[in-house]
């Protein structure tokens, strides 16, 4: 396990050193900040209700995971894994003392951290936001609501990630791995348009499954069965891109 | 004496139908070897193999004991290696790319980096991005980086490209005096033949993917005007058979 934590920690000075990931940050906060005078303005100016400062964190929830953390998703997957085969720094770090199977984990988990990070920052600028501009007050209640949507998005977004991960090591060029996943990220949501019975075994129908959580009667089994839908989807997706990353010639 | 490298039976074959046909080698510790082949002939394919970037179709590749196939992380630790092109990450530091690299071993610090910025002249230009380096930089920072962490082993594909004079002699100083005083074994191909015959105590020549000769650079010398005289006449005498 040294190893996989010392490719950890390797893999985030990259991210950080990089600054895609800050930006994604900046980006995130200046989306909340505008979002926030928007509907102060609308509110103000046409009278509209608008949102509650408790409303606002899950309105900017709804928002961040269908367009932006996707898009941040991407970029940063294509970022670590093509970027570095077409760079050739792939094998700098293959030649050294670490087997395939932990770089490839750790380079998962260092984009799962990046994922958290977004969603946990978003939720307290969303929060610090929808406090000043909004006057209602927050209660506890509202707070465990808010935390909780965003920690379980964090599942759906690794399943998106391991989604790119298996497109990045099956077609090497960065910019065709960034269609493809768009391609297929609209794909599966018109799908859930078109085939609504069967909506629920699309990983994009599961960006949404907070809702389930902040429900008045948690559906427990409905919960349950998402998750291991989730759960499918990872393993899949995993060992899929391990395979192919594995057996990889560099 | 102990062997440090040991191929046996190494097999690839490309798509072309190119690649390496059954290699055999045994490689002494302290050894510094030079393989030699024209382009194509498959030295860097079988590097790539020798260091677990590709995966052989047959045979196996030993160092220290321990296989590259099945030992990855014990055979690749005393191990260090420029393959194709020395490579760096062009958004850390010269220092930063050293250190991402010595957190897989334990006995090299920040101390270790010094020394070895320090030995291949880059001590001065620590905190600049390869990315502004030239040709000749950056194969300085790659010997850095394959020397780090003090290997045992040190496979190396075309050290000594973009480099100055200067350089050349700085870099073949550092391989002699590692394989004197501390017994690193050191695997070359370079097309820089003359620096192969100043460097190496052996040489292996492979040509259409396999081994036609190895040999002693002294017995060469021996029979042969030079390394490029006996180079032409073993690929010319492969050719006409």
């Amino acid at each position: 396990m040294i190893e996989f934590k010392q490719a950890l920690i390797n893999e985030i000075e990259k991210l950080y050193k990089k600054k895609k990931a800050a930006a994604a940050v900046v980006l995130s906060l200046i989306f909340i900040v505008f979002g926030q005078i928007f509907i102060s303005l609308v509110r103000n100016n046409f009278g509209v209700q608008g949102v509650s400062s408790s409303e606002f964190p899950l309105l900017i929830l709804s928002i961040i995971i269908n367009i932006l953390l996707p898009l941040f998703v991407a970029l940063v997957t294509i970022d670590s894994f093509c970027g570095e085969f077409s760079q050739n720094t792939m094998k700098i770090t293959l030649t050294r003392p670490i087997t395939r199977l932990k770089l490839y984990s750790a380079k998962i988990a260092s984009i799962c951290i990046f994922i958290f990070s977004i969603l946990v920052l978003s939720m307290i600028f969303s929060i610090i936001s929808g406090l000043i501009f909004n006057s209602n007050s927050f209660n506890l209640s509202d707070i465990f609501k808010i935390t909780i949507s965003y920690i379980v998005t964090l599942f759906p977004m690794v399943i998106l990630c391991l989604v790119i991960v298996l497109l990045a090591n099956i077609f090497k060029n960065g910019i065709a791995v960034f269609f493809l996943s768009i391609l297929v990220f609209i794909a599966f949501k018109s799908m859930e348009i078109f085939f609504p019975a069967y909506s629920g075994i699309f990983f994009t129908s599961m960006f949404g499954w907070y809702n389930l959580w902040i429900m008045d009667n948690i559906p427990l089994l409905k919960i349950f069965r998402e998750f291991m839908m989730m759960l499918s989807y990872a393993i899949i997706l995993y060992t899929a891109g391990y395979y192919i990353f594995d057996n990889k010639d560099f | 004496m102990e062997n440090a490298i040991e191929i046996k039976n190494l097999c690839k074959t490309y798509k072309n139908g190119r690649g390496i046909d059954n290699i055999n080698l045994d490689i002494s510790s302290g050894d510094i070897f030079g393989f030699l082949g024209p382009n194509g002939a498959g030295k860097t394919t079988a590097m790539k193999i020798m260091t677990g970037l590709m995966k052989p179709d047959r045979g196996d590749v030993k160092i220290l004991g321990h296989s590259i196939l099945t030992e990855f992380e014990k055979a690749i630790y005393n191990v260090g290696c420029i393959i194709e092109t020395a490579e760096a990450y062009p958004y850390l530091t010269a220092f930063e790319n050293l250190r991402q690299f010595s957190r897989y071993y334990k006995d090299v610090d920040t101390g270790r980096i010094m020394e070895i910025l320090d030995a291949v002249g880059l001590l001065k230009y620590k905190d600049e991005k390869p990315a502004r380096f030239s040709l000749g930089m950056k194969q300085r920072l790659g010997i850095a980086s394959s020397l780090l962490s003090k290997p045992r082993v040190v496979i190396l594909d075309e050290p000594l490209n973009g480099m100055d004079v200067e350089g050349m002699i700085n870099v073949r100083n550092i391989i002699k005096n590692l394989a004197e005083n501390e017994g690193t074994t050191f695997f070359i191909s370079s097309h820089l033949i003359h620096d192969i015959e100043l460097t190496c105590k052996h040489v292996g020549i492979l040509y259409n993917g396999r081994v036609i000769n190895v040999d002693s650079t002294e017995n060469i010398l021996n029979s042969y005007a030079s390394l490029e005289n006996y180079f032409i006449s073993e690929v010319e005498r492969n050719d006409r058979i």
